[in-house]
Formats: structure tokens, sequence, C-alpha cells
């Protein structure tokens, strides 16, 4: 006989793991316990003849279970005459060394759950919060490892015995499902309406559950609380929905006063909503759904996903003046629920007042939005850690993450790492995700979002605890932050320092953390890499934002970009477009700046005043920075248009010419390209100028914008080839914010492809700067190990 | 140049370069490595302040004021924020260009003499060298300045819950000075608000006497770098409503057409005073009696958070209030 002590890393708590070691040991005649460990491994024990045990590690490495991630298996063997156990057991859980993996993300309720939901003969019948060991939620209820009942917000709702027996039957689908609840013994619904809510009761009742606020009016419980809350659906009013974790505010997706209602109270005047549609089949009255974009829908992350609009199954005004709409098929038994009461789908925007996080307690949520919504459906669940729904694009074929979230976090993505480094990295100030390098594996935060906002910052910080929480980690001995000195995760990243938390602080410049996440992400060691985005602090402290790198993770040549102009006003610029516009114009020719704003008409918010103050501005060099950004380039074309010209949210003018060029065809223009501080530019003030002539010729504004992607891609693709060449390297790479352009993406992997070279891009972390936490760490990681 | 602009390069400048190699007397109060306002030092049973500063500023003409009631303001103001509103002395050294107008230098002269007499001060001694063309640009006047201060207020004495004052509206000297050099046209009357606070600040001493905690003028470092400044010094935490901040409609929107920031904006002739909780309300009143505090306002409190920070409410939510860097660089993508 042998006996076996065995050792898993990765996720395997609260995956079902143990239940499924059981299992498995039984069938192969094994004795012994399996256990979690308070690092977030499990152990095993197994006694029996030595092919079972094969038998069984065989089990183990091939067949794990779905949502099971196994990165390391260690096995001690060793032959003994003396037995320990009589049979095989899962036993208490126990707290461990540190660093072995993490718990998984939350996931969408599974198709068993969900025939449990809808089966009149189940005692989960209608009961929204089902869950197994194969789905619900987890990131989002822990407070703590080892991942058990106790130390999540579960442990408020002590199992009937009906639960308490199928929890602890081996052969029931909830053995050992640590969220296994049912409509007598877990979380509850309570619909209800507020006015003027001030709530004073703590936001945590007595036995840990999250409190349903005294101010909530007419309220009703169970089926009759989804039944009010799609009844004030159908009537057009605006509802918030408490989820998993988090909140959104909801409306028919069909009814466009009640958008315009939504818009107005919410000041988000043109931010496009996300839609959640009750199944696949309403998703393709709206949309021409490609088969990833499908299975992206369809997994169980449960993203939004960006697609372009066809059918005229949504208000116009879900996603104003832009050709795509994000899409989200249910994710908890709440939608699912809502959705048995209503066909048309619904309008879900996050539920945060502007600048802030996401909402998670019933008081905070009721007090903050008493205002905008006329009704709420909230459960008594605690949301310990919140967590954003995630977005993803299929662009040119492939998957990228917009915003990395809700069903990937607190997931790992493998890193290469030189040494035996650990690292924090804070990433940059706009969506902000932060990140943990420990051994081969980065951890990545939920989506965290803009920290310039007090209250977004001290989420971050949060947000960076509870991630060493839930993989069993130390504060690691370096943070990596960005270059650019007035960055409020800069000063986080000393404020660790100087608290002694941890031993130093390493700057990375933003254009390389995003050139660098590439290139771990491909293992790849070189690139000539395309970073476009809308702004990044350069080394010369000017603006970056339209670079080719020569790029390894450890450093990089600055070899290419695009030509920098004024951008008068500073971050004024960037919400007022025509400022880039006027800046450009001025780059090409100071004199005939006023001359083509007023031809052309372009818009400035402050109207003439503001337009001459900007060339004022301009001629005397005030408040000019200068910058190279691609993404400021698009924002100038989406200006001299008329397609946008005062900025409401994030990418705004980008993306609205991006729709514009959707509906047009590019013109052959040749990218003018020159040379600069001996590096070669694509000269925009000269393109620009050529786009300003095909507008005085009358040529169309869809065929403008086309014209004006395709001839900057063009041009960037072909200063990057020819660096490559010259240089001898075989690697294109593009990131940065402007690579979820689907026209500029695949015509620069068009152009990359035809000379020959090999391209690569972001797929497991965004492009945009939601991946420069991952690009700090790869280049901290690429460093000599000392 | 970048040192020049009085920012964190200036300080760094002067703490590492300048000042380190003089020390401090034994028995300053406040010295040069304190970097205030002006040097406290104690002469017998009173506390002498003395002050020193160059003046050079481009135009040396402009709406509101010139260089020389400049020279003069900025020296009494130095001397009265450290507590010393009673202005013993005040010395004038110019350094002029050989073919400067002798019309302009009376102008300037008869400036200096009217702000001298509405600050209740008086030039004593004074020195005035000749350069050569184009070794200087028109015309440098360096004032210098002794008072005694009954009480000093230093920049390190802010306490948690202390409220923070504002005599005036900020941005209009900078914004002013900015428009009427590079020629910039609002389409509204811009003007400087430069002028000694002396008489304006002895009101509120009597008034506060040592519930004055802390008082500044908000000079080239706007008032982001004021109270910066002073939460660094104090080691509390400062926040900020913005919503009360006096800044004319006429500063906002020239701001916003800059994209410049009217906290950031240099002023002449604007105090930031830290008052105990318990005579706050009678302090700004008495402000407000003066013509020179019309506009003042209570704008925020000491706090025993982000110590050595200004968080600014903006009423949608807090952000740090930074002070304005010597090369601002866009943060927005
Ligand atoms: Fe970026
Ligand atoms: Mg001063
Ligand atoms: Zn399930
Ligand atoms: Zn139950």
């Amino acid at each position: 006989m042998e006996r076996a002590t065995i050792r898993v890393n990765g996720i395997v708590q609260s995956v079902g793991f143990r239940p499924f070691v059981y299992r498995r040991a039984v069938a192969h005649g094994l004795h012994g316990t399996v256990r979690n460990l308070g690092d977030a491994g499990v152990r095993i024990e197994a006694e029996g003849q030595p092919d079972a045990i094969d038998a069984f590690l065989t089990d183990i490495k091939n067949n794990p279970p779905p949502l099971a991630r196994i990165t390391s298996i260690t096995v001690d063997r060793e032959h003994t005459s003396e037995s320990m156990f009589e049979t095989f057991e899962i036993v208490e859980s126990q707290s461990g060394d540190s660093g072995g993996g993490s718990i998984p993300p939350d996931t969408a309720i599974c198709e068993n759950c969900l025939a449990d939901l809808r089966d009149p003969e189940s005692r989960y019948h209608n009961y929204w919060a089902t869950s197994c060991v194969d789905c619900g939620p987890r990131f989002t209820v822990v407070e703590s490892l080892p991942y058990d009942r106790h130390t999540t917000s579960m442990a408020a709702f002590p199992m009937c015995e009906e639960c308490r027996s199928a929890y602890e039957n081996p052969a029931d689908r909830r053995y050992h499902a640590q969220t296994i609840a049912c409509c007598n013994c877990g979380p509850q619904l309570r619909y209800g309406t507020v006015s003027d809510s001030q709530t004073t009761d703590p936001a945590v009742s007595e036995a840990g559950r999250d409190r349903f606020p005294d101010t909530l009016l007419e309220t009703a419980s169970g089926k009759e609380a989804i039944k009010k809350a799609a009844a004030s659906l159908r009537d057009g009013k605006l509802v918030v929905v408490k989820g998993i974790g988090g909140a959104h505010i909801t409306c028919s997706a069909t009814d466009t006063d009640a958008i315009t209602r939504l818009r107005n109270r919410t000041d988000r005047p043109e931010k496009p909503f996300a839609v959640m549609a009750s199944n696949i089949e309403t998703i393709q009255s709206f949309t021409d759904l490609s088969s990833t974009e499908r299975d992206t829908l369809n997994s169980f992350r449960r993203p939004i996903v960006l697609i372009e609009a066809t059918g005229s199954g949504l208000a116009d005004r879900v996603a104003p003046d832009l050709h795509t709409v994000g899409v989200m098929l249910p994710y908890s038994g709440i939608h699912y629920r809502l959705f048995d009461r209503i066909e048309e789908p619904l309008v879900m925007t996050s539920a945060n007042l502007p600048g802030q996080p996401m909402l998670r307690s019933n008081n905070s949520i009721v007090d903050g939005l008493d205002e905008v919504a006329d009704g709420f459906l909230l459960h008594d669940r605690r949301i310990v850690t919140r967590c954003d729904d995630s977005v993803a694009r299929i662009v040119d074929g492939e998957r990228r993450l917009i915003r990395r979230s809700r069903g990937f976090a607190p997931t790992a993505i493998s890193l290469p790492n030189n040494g035996e480094m650990s690292a924090l990295a804070v990433g940059a100030e706009l969506d902000v995700t932060a990140a943990i390098l420990e051994k081969q594996e980065c951890y990545y935060t939920q989506y965290v979002g803009d920290v310039d906002s007090l209250d977004t910052l001290a989420y971050l910080k949060n947000a960076i605890q509870r991630l060493l929480d839930v993989t069993g980690t130390e504060w690691p001995s370096v943070v990596v932050h960005d270059l650019h000195p007035a960055f409020n995760t800069t000063d986080y990243a000393k404020e660790l320092v100087d608290s002694g938390t941890v031993a130093r602080a390493v700057s990375v410049q933003h254009h390389h953390a995003h050139a660098a996440s590439v290139l771990a992400e491909h293992d790849c060691h070189r690139a000539l890499s395309l970073t476009l985005d809308g702004v990044g602090y350069g080394p010369d402290g000017t603006v970056w934002g339209g670079e080719v790198l020569d790029a390894t993770r450890t450093g990089f040549e600055r070899v290419g970009s695009l030509a920098p102009v004024p951008m008068p006003g500073g971050d004024k610029a960037t919400t007022h477009p025509a400022r880039l516009t006027a800046g450009i114009l001025y780059a090409a020719d100071p004199d005939r700046v006023e001359a083509i704003l007023e031809r052309h008409d372009v818009q400035f918010p402050g109207g003439d005043r503001e337009r001459n103050v900007v060339i004022q501005q301009l001629e005397s060099d005030v408040n000019t920075p200068q910058t190279s950004s691609a993404g400021r380039f698009l924002d100038a074309v989406a200006a001299l248009l008329g397609v946008c010209t005062r900025r409401t949210y994030e990418g705004e003018p980008a993306m609205k010419l991006e729709a514009a060029a959707a509906r047009g065809s590019p013109h052959s223009l040749s990218a003018p390209i020159s040379s600069l501080n001996g590096r070669r530019v694509v000269n925009t003030p000269q393109l620009f100028t050529e786009l300003v002539r095909l507008r005085s010729d009358g040529v169309s504004v869809p065929d403008i914008a086309a014209t004006a992607q395709e001839t900057l891609a063009r041009g960037l693709a072909d200063l990057a080839i020819e660096e490559a060449e010259i240089r001898n390297c075989e690697t294109v790479s593009l990131s940065g914010g402007v690579a979820y352009n689907e026209h500029i993406a695949s015509q620069i992997r068009d152009s990359v492809s035809n000379a020959g070279l090999s391209f690569i891009t972001n797929r497991r972390v965004p492009p945009g700067d939601g991946g420069i936490a991952y690009g700090q760490l790869a280049v901290v990681a690429a460093q000599p190990s000392h | 140049l970048e040192h020049g602009a009085g920012g964190e390069a200036t300080r760094k400048l002067v703490a590492e370069t300048l000042a380190s190699g003089f020390g401090d007397p034994e028995d300053a109060i406040v010295g040069l490595t304190g970097m205030d306002d002006g040097a406290v030092i104690p002469v017998g049973e009173e506390n002498l302040v003395l002050t020193t500063d160059s003046h050079v500023i481009d135009p040396p003409f402009f709406p509101g004021g010139d260089i020389g009631r400049l020279a003069v303001s900025g020296t009494v103001n130095d001397l009265a924020v450290m507590g010393a509103t009673d202005v013993r002395a005040l010395t004038s050294a110019m350094v002029i260009e050989a073919n400067y107008p002798v019309a302009k230098l009376e102008r300037i002269a008869d400036s200096m003499a009217a702000t001298c007499e509405e600050a209740n001060a008086a030039v004593v001694t004074g020195d005035t060298k000749v350069m050569g063309n184009g070794e200087i640009d028109g015309i440098v006047i360096n004032t210098a300045g002794v008072g005694v201060a009954p009480h000093v207020t230093p920049d390190s004495a802010v306490e948690p819950n202390d409220v923070i004052l504002l005599t005036d509206s900020i941005g209009e000297h900078g914004i002013s000075l900015l428009a009427e050099r590079e020629g910039i046209e609002f389409g509204s009357d811009l003007a400087s608000d430069v002028k000694p606070l002396n008489d304006l600040l002895a009101r509120a001493l009597e008034v506060g006497g040592k519930n004055i905690k802390t008082m500044k003028d908000a000079t080239r470092m706007g008032l982001a770098g004021a109270l910066n400044e002073i939460a660094e010094k104090s080691g509390v935490g400062i926040e900020i409503r913005e919503e009360r901040v006096p800044v004319t409609s006429d500063v906002k929107g020239a701001g916003e057409m800059l994209g410049l920031d009217p906290f950031q904006i240099a002023n002449e002739g604007v105090a930031v005073l830290a008052v105990a909780p318990k005579s706050a309300e009678n302090v700004l009143d008495e402000l407000r009696e003066h013509p020179k505090g019309e506009n003042a306002a209570a704008i925020g409190k000491g706090i025993d958070d982000h110590h050595g920070r200004v968080v600014l409410d903006t009423g949608i939510g807090s952000r740090y209030l930074r002070e304005p860097a010597s090369e601002p660089a866009p943060r927005i993508c």
C-alpha cells in the first residue's frame, strides 16, 4: 500500500473541487482526506494501491471540475504498511502558508441550477439565489480564506434542514456548495419605492445581512417583488436592480422616453448604455452575431459584448450615434426571474454617483439614487466586494477585453517572471485595474475606475487589500507605477514606500507598459510596438500617445510617432475636441486656422469667443502642451467633421468617428512621413490639411472619417514595418485604447501581415489602460534577478 | 527657468542649494529653513519679523497696478501674514536698465509712495544701480521690510477643525496679467487686485488674537500652492469646499477659456487664515466689514486625515487639489 500527500494549487476552492476529489477517491477505492488550505490551495491524503493512486492523480490532472484551474500539483508518495484512515472524508478547512492561488470569479448561474429554478417540482423553483459548486457568486461574497460558508456573506443565512442534508450528501449536486440556499433559508428579495431617503439604521443587520432600509415604501417580497419590479419596468419606470457584485439602474431598452429620463436623471447625456436581453434570439433581433460574439456572450463569465447594431429592436437613444451596442445575457437568477415577466431587453447601466464607485449596500443604493430611480429591487445578501460588469469587443475576429472584471477577477494571468520577484502594479489614472505578481502568476483586481476621485482612490486601496486577502499573499516588496508625476497612483506608490509597506517603488513609462503587456502575453522578446492611445506622460515631459517603440520588456527606443501638435488648454482640449482641430491646423499653417475653422463651421462649446481665445492662446503659447497622441488626432477629425464637438464620456469623439467611418469608404491618400529629432513621424498636420481639402471638395463625412482612420493606420503601420526591417525585428505589436478601433486595428494587421512580419496584440488583458498594470509588472519581472 | 516658478522646484533649490549654507540663528522662531513668508527673530520681549523680496514683472504696468505697488504690497503682506501688521520700515533697492524712461520711473515711485501711505509704512533707506542696455530687462525692485509681531502666525500652525478663511476672490491678478502680457482678449474687464493687506489683517488679529493660528498670502503658486504648503508644514489635511471659494465670473470664464484652474493662478493681495473654530465667525465678520475683505469666505477646515494634502470637495465628489506643476502635463485620456 502507498500513502500520497498531494498539494494542489490554483483555483481549487469553491469550485466543487473537494466533492470531486471525494467522488474520484471513492471510485478508486482510496481512503484519506481532502481539505482546503488557508492560502486557497487544497491538500489531499490518499491511501491505497499504487495503480489506484496513479489513476486518481490522472483524474485530478485531466478532468477537474469546470471552474477549477490547476496551476501546480505536488505529490509525495511513500510505502506504508499501517493505514491511517478507514474512509475518505472531506475535512474542515485549515489555515496554511501563502501564495497558492485564488478563489474563482463570480460565474453565471449554470444550466442545471437554471433548470431547477424553472422546475415546478424542484424545491428551488423560482428561487433566484440558487447556486451550486459550479456556479454563483464567489469573489464578491468571500471575506477571507479559506473559502467556506462562514467566511462568506452567506454566513448570515443558516442552512435549513433540507439544504443541510443536500450539502452533506455526496450524491447531491450541491454537496459542499458553500453558497447553497433555498427560499426557506437563503437571501430574500424586496421591492419598494422611496421618496427622499436618508437612512439612519445600520447598513448590516445583526444577523449580518444587508438590511432593507426603513425608507423603502410600498414594499413587496419574493415573487411579488419580481412582479412589481417588472410591472414598473413595463410602465417605463426606472428601477434599480441589485445583482451579484453591484447594482444597475434599469429601464426598458425599447422605450425612448424612459431612456431619456434615465439620461437626464443620471446626467449621462450621450453615454452608451449596456443592454441585457433574455436570450440570444432577442439579441439577434437587433444585431448580427458572429459565432465568436455568441460564444463570448454565452460564456459563464457573461461579459457585456459590444456588437454592431443592425436591426431596429432598440430605441435610438440606447447608444447615440454609435454603430455598436453593448449587450449581455442574464447572469443572476434575479435577471432570469425578471425576464419571466418582461419580453423586451432592458437597459442596464451601473448604479453609481458621478465619479464614484458602484453602490453596493442597500442603504447607499437607496440614499444615493432616491432622486434617480422610481423603484428598487433589492436583496439582503451583502456584497463584500463590488465588481463591475466586464466589457469585451470582438475586433478583427478576436476577443479584446475593454474591461476585465466580473467573471474574470481575481483569476490570474500567467506572466513570465525572471526571478522570484513579487510586485504590485497600480496602473495609471483612468480605467485603473491593479495587479499583483507572485511567481509566474499575475493576479488582477476587478475594474476600479478613474482614481482622480478620492472615493475611487480609496476603492483602489481596498481592492488591492482584498486581492492580497483572497490570494493569501503578503505585501510584495516592489510597487510599480506610471511615470506621470501628478497621478494619484504615483503618490500612492510613494506612500507605500514611505510607510514601509513595500521596500521600493519603480516607475514605468506609460507606453512602455502598453508595449510590454503585449510582449509578456505572447512571451515575445522584442517587437516594433505601436502604442496608440489618448495620453501618456513621455520621458521628455510632452504628451505621448501615437508611438512607435522598438521595445523589449526591459527597455525601449522611440523610433517613430505622430508629429507633435499643440493642445491648447491642456486637458480642456480633450473635452473640447475642436481645440485639437485648431492645434493641428496651427501646426500646419498658423495663418489659415481661423479661415478653416470658420469655413467648416467647427463648433467650440464656448462659441466664437472660445475659438478666438484658442487662436490667441496658440499664438502666445499659453498652457499649450505638445502631444503626439493618436486619440487626440481622431478627436480633432471628429470635431472638424462635426461628428462630436463636446466630449461627455471617455472616448466619445473617436467612437463616434468610428461609427461615422463604418458608413463610408476611404479615399486613397498616402500618409505623409517626415523626420523629427532623428525619428520618423507621421505628419499629421499635413494629413489633416488633406482631410480639410476633401471636406472642401464636398466629400461625405463618413468617407472622410474612413479616410482619416485608414490613412493614419497605414502611416503608422508603414513606419513600424520599415523600422522593423531596418532593425531586423520580425514582429510588430499593437496596444493602447486605439486598438479597440476595428478599422484601424485590422488595417494595421493587414499591412503587417502583407509585409511578411508577425503581428501580435492583447488578448488577455485590455489593450487600454486596464492593461497597464500587467505591462508594468511585465517590465519589472523582466529585470535581471538580483 | 523651472526654478523661478515658485513651486516644488523652487523650494528644493532654496532648501538644498541656497539655504543649506546659512543655518538659522539659534534663537530664530521661524528661520530661513522654515521657508515661511518671513523670518521671526526675538528681540527682547518682541518678535521681530524680517522679509525681503525681489520683484520682476512683465508688463511692469498692468490694469489694476504696477511694479511699484506690487513691490510694496508684496513685502508688506509677507510681514503681515507673519503677524507683523505694523510695518516699522521698508527698504527699496532698484536695478534699472540704462535707457529706462524717466517718466516711467516717476510713475513707479509715485505708486510706491501711495501704496506705502495706504499701508501706513515708509521706505527708510534705498539704493539704485544702473546696468547697461540689455544687461537687465527694464527694472527690478527689491524691497525688504521689518515689523513686529505680537503673535506669530507661521505656516505650520494649522490644526484639525481650524476654519480656513480666504480674504478675497482669487485669480484676478494672475489672469489679468497673463491677458495683458499675451494680448489675449476675453471680452471682459480683468484687472489685478494687488494691494497691501496689513490693515485688513490687523483688524482680524484684533478680533481673533491667538485663535488665528496661521496666515499666508497666496501669491505665485495660487491658492492651491498656499494651501498645500500650510497643510504640509502643519502636518494636517485641509478640506476645501469648492463652491465656497469666491471666484469672479470673469476669472472663471477666462480660466475656462485657457484651460487654467483659478486655484492655481497667482494672486497678490489675497490671504488665507486658519482660525480656531470658536473665533472663526467673528473673524470672518470682521474681515467682511472691511472694504478689502468684502468677499471673504470660510472655505474649509483642517482635518486629521490626508495629512499634508488638500482635499477639494467639488460637490459631486472629492479630489486632491495639487499645487501647480512647472510644466503642466495633461492627464485625461
Ligand atoms: Fe494608455
Ligand atoms: Mg509671500
Ligand atoms: Zn449551478
Ligand atoms: Zn434551505
